[in-house]
């Protein structure tokens, strides 16, 4: 399953990559690209996963990199 | 400005007005004045902590979070050391200096994403359904195939479809480039993302939103990102070493000089702390790809798409294009492109053959009627008995006559005596009465302005073009003359195309790309095997869009030349930022070291060297091509 999130006040493109990196480590997430220039989160995550708690644990990852990060949902 | 930089701008503008009274004081002696040192440092700290708490805060929580090597950890100790030494001004003046950068940088950076943004602002917001003869504002995505849409001037076409109703001109400039408008009439198939002209349309759509062409097409642009170019992952790859080894290099710089050559602290420990204001790659970091998506930006400009970073740098590498030859250089429909009369006929020998082949449905005859018809006074000759002889041609009664129309197979079965042709294309002999009277010949057109788009891509750095045809000898031959190109291949089965690119791959250089050009119909296996593959005239042409790298959306040959201009500009710019970059860098830490360089030099060297790259990558978005 592919789904597509904005993400609001990501404003350094050093960070999108460290948060990328932290996703993609997220069990059940298959892929996942930060875009820094669309400021979206592309997340591709196994079928039997949930995409809620998914997108759960990626805020953790974003926020630990940065706080006034967030994904829309 | 978002609310958030409005902050930081009031914070820099208190702590900045502090700081120059305090500027002052310092060069007045006035600092010296207060009762104590301590008294002083607690000047310094309010400035200080206005503009930095923010900065303090988020190093705590990511040393708590197990990230170590941040800016704001390096920009703490930095200016914490600075207290130390204290050059209490000049901590505050770093803090601040750091925090106007970045405040531009951010500022910058939104802009330029911004203006990116709006290239790509082809996504419909809405469309206007139609539901028991009432108009609604619905949302695209919740449109079913078959329903009726209205599209009202100066809207965009939401979902693709077929009009039904209304006439109108379409810009579709957005998507193609192509600035002059593109009539509609009902029956005609429309594209969204075009931007509706004068005219209100009525459209059935024929296809849901998430397969239409915007939404392809905005797919693909955004995904261009991760696809990285080499000199991307090389940045990412420089970038995870870069602060590590400058931090350590900071940390030897404070304690072993001063051991060894019996120093004081305090002056290795500041040129410690300019090593490590400067150990952010940030500058590198953004304007690299930030380059790369003015690049991509820029070709969408002309109606380009690349579908990555990383084709874009193969682009300004490309050294042999391979072009099919049927819909790409030539226009893939036939024309008639010449009429022969024999010696003293008086008969129109084109009125003749199309008389008799306006009872065919083969595409020749077709074609020999178009042209026909495109005659002053067109008029068709009363023919009866029409006769079609299948692998020969047609045969019919004209006044009294027999008239025969067919190749030369035909011309031999009735003991005709006449010359057979030579050269390019498909030839229709016409014989009245067992006489030859002429003959028309019908051929594939080479594409308008096909020979000076060859032209241009050798003057844009092409070396080697080349030309693969399933076509025969002839016409290959004469398609090949006239665009001038390089090498020409005929008589190829569809997989002998696939095995001819993969020659040329493995004879170029390793740093010669290969790229073929195809329209994209039946070359997908072609397309995906070139180094490029580039597909032409492909607008609404899914097939074409997946297997392709590159994707013109209109016909025109002459994007390729513009498209390998764009792409040598990035390539230029990026190198120029990481060599500016990594210079001024290099330098600050060579003069930092010896203690030449100031904190100040330090801040600039990262947040300025920043910004300055930052702009430059924006050059090719704004330049023409």
């Amino acid at each position: 399953m592919k789904k597509k999130f904005k993400v609001e006040n990501l404003d350094c493109a050093h960070c999108a990559a460290k948060m990328e990196d932290a996703i993609k480590k997220i069990p059940g997430v298959e892929d996942a690209v930060m875009n820094f220039m669309t400021q979206k989160l592309t997340l591709e995550i196994a079928d039997d996963a949930n995409m809620d708690e998914i997108v759960d644990k990626a805020q953790e990852c974003v926020t630990k990199v940065s706080i006034v990060c967030e994904i829309i949902r | 400005m978002t609310s958030r930089q409005k902050k930081v701008l009031y914070r820099i503008l208190i702590s900045g007005i502090m700081f120059i009274i305090l500027f002052a004081m310092e060069h007045t002696g006035g600092l010296e004045a207060l009762s104590s040192k301590w008294m002083a440092l607690v000047v310094c700290l309010v400035p200080y902590l206005i503009i930095g708490y923010d900065v303090i805060l988020k190093a705590i929580r990511n040393i708590r979070n197990g990230q170590v090597f941040d800016e704001n950890f390096l920009m703490m100790i930095a200016t914490f050391g600075a207290f130390v030494v204290s050059e209490y001004i000049e901590a505050v003046a770093v803090m601040l200096f750091y925090q106007v950068g970045e405040l531009f940088q951010s500022y910058a950076v939104g802009k330029s994403r911004q203006s990116i943004a709006d290239l790509m602002d082809i996504c419909p917001e809405y469309a206007n359904l139609e539901i028991d003869g009432q108009i609604e504002e619905v949302d695209p995505e919740d449109v079913e195939i078959g329903s009726i849409v209205l599209i009202k001037p100066g809207e965009k076409v939401p979902l693709d479809g077929i009009v039904i109703e209304g006439e109108s001109f379409l810009d579709t400039s957005a998507l193609t480039g192509e600035s002059v408008p593109r009539k509609i009439y009902p029956n005609d198939e429309i594209i969204s993302g075009c931007i509706n002209g004068s005219g209100t349309l009525r459209v059935r759509v024929t296809k849901e939103f998430d397969d239409s062409t915007v939404a392809k097409i905005l797919e693909l642009v955004e995904n261009a990102s991760s696809k990285k170019a080499k000199v991307e992952n090389f940045i990412t790859r420089f970038a995870k070493y870069y602060t590590p080894f400058v931090t350590i290099a900071a940390l030897i710089l404070a304690i072993v000089p001063p051991i060894i050559l019996q120093d004081n602290w305090m002056i290795w420990l500041e040129r410690a702390c300019i090593f490590l204001v400067i150990s952010c790659p940030c500058a590198l970091v953004i304007s690299v790809p930030m380059g790369f998506f003015g690049g991509i930006g820029a070709a969408s400009k002309i109606g380009v798409l690349v579908k990555g970073s990383n084709y874009l740098e193969l682009l300004s590498e490309m050294d042999t294009i391979v072009f099919d030859k049927t819909g790409t250089l030539t226009n893939g429909v036939f024309e008639v492109t010449e009429v022969i009369r024999k010696k003293g006929v008086h008969e129109n020998v084109l009125q003749i053959a199309a008389s008799v082949e306006a009872f065919s449905t083969h595409p020749i005859a077709e074609s020999i009627c178009k042209a026909y018809n495109k005659e002053e006074n067109a008029e068709a000759l009363k023919v009866i008995d029409v006769e079609e002889i299948s692998g020969h041609g047609v045969r019919a009664k004209l006044d009294e006559s027999e008239v025969l129309v067919g190749n030369i197979k035909m011309m031999k079965a009735h003991g005709i005596s006449c010359k057979a042709h030579k050269g390019s294309g498909t030839v229709v002999y016409v014989a009245k009465d067992n006489a030859y009277l002429g003959a028309v010949i019908i051929s594939d057109t080479i594409k308008e302005g096909a020979a000076k788009a060859i032209k241009k891509m050798k003057i844009a750095g092409v070396s080697k073009t080349v030309m693969l045809t399933g076509d025969r000898k002839e016409a290959a031959l004469a398609v090949a003359e006239e665009l001038k190109l390089d090498e020409v291949h005929y008589e190829l089965l569809p997989g002998d195309k696939v095995s001819k690119v993969e020659e040329y791959i493995e004879t170029a250089d390793r740093n010669a790309k290969v790229a073929f050009v195809g329209d994209g119909i039946n070359d997908a296996p072609v397309l995906a095997r070139a180094d490029i593959g580039i597909a032409m005239g492909s607008l609404g042409s899914d097939a074409a869009i997946e297997a392709a790298d590159v994707v013109i959306m209109d016909d025109d040959l002459r994007k390729i030349s513009r498209v390998i201009k764009i792409s040598k500009k990035t390539m230029s710019i990026v190198k120029q930022n990481i060599v500016f970059a990594l210079g001024v860098k290099g330098l600050i830490l060579l003069l930092g070291a010896l203690g030449m360089a100031t904190m100040w030099a330090a801040v600039f060297a990262d947040v300025g060297v920043a910004v300055i790259a930052i702009l430059n990558s924006m050059r090719t978005l704004n330049a023409k091509f």
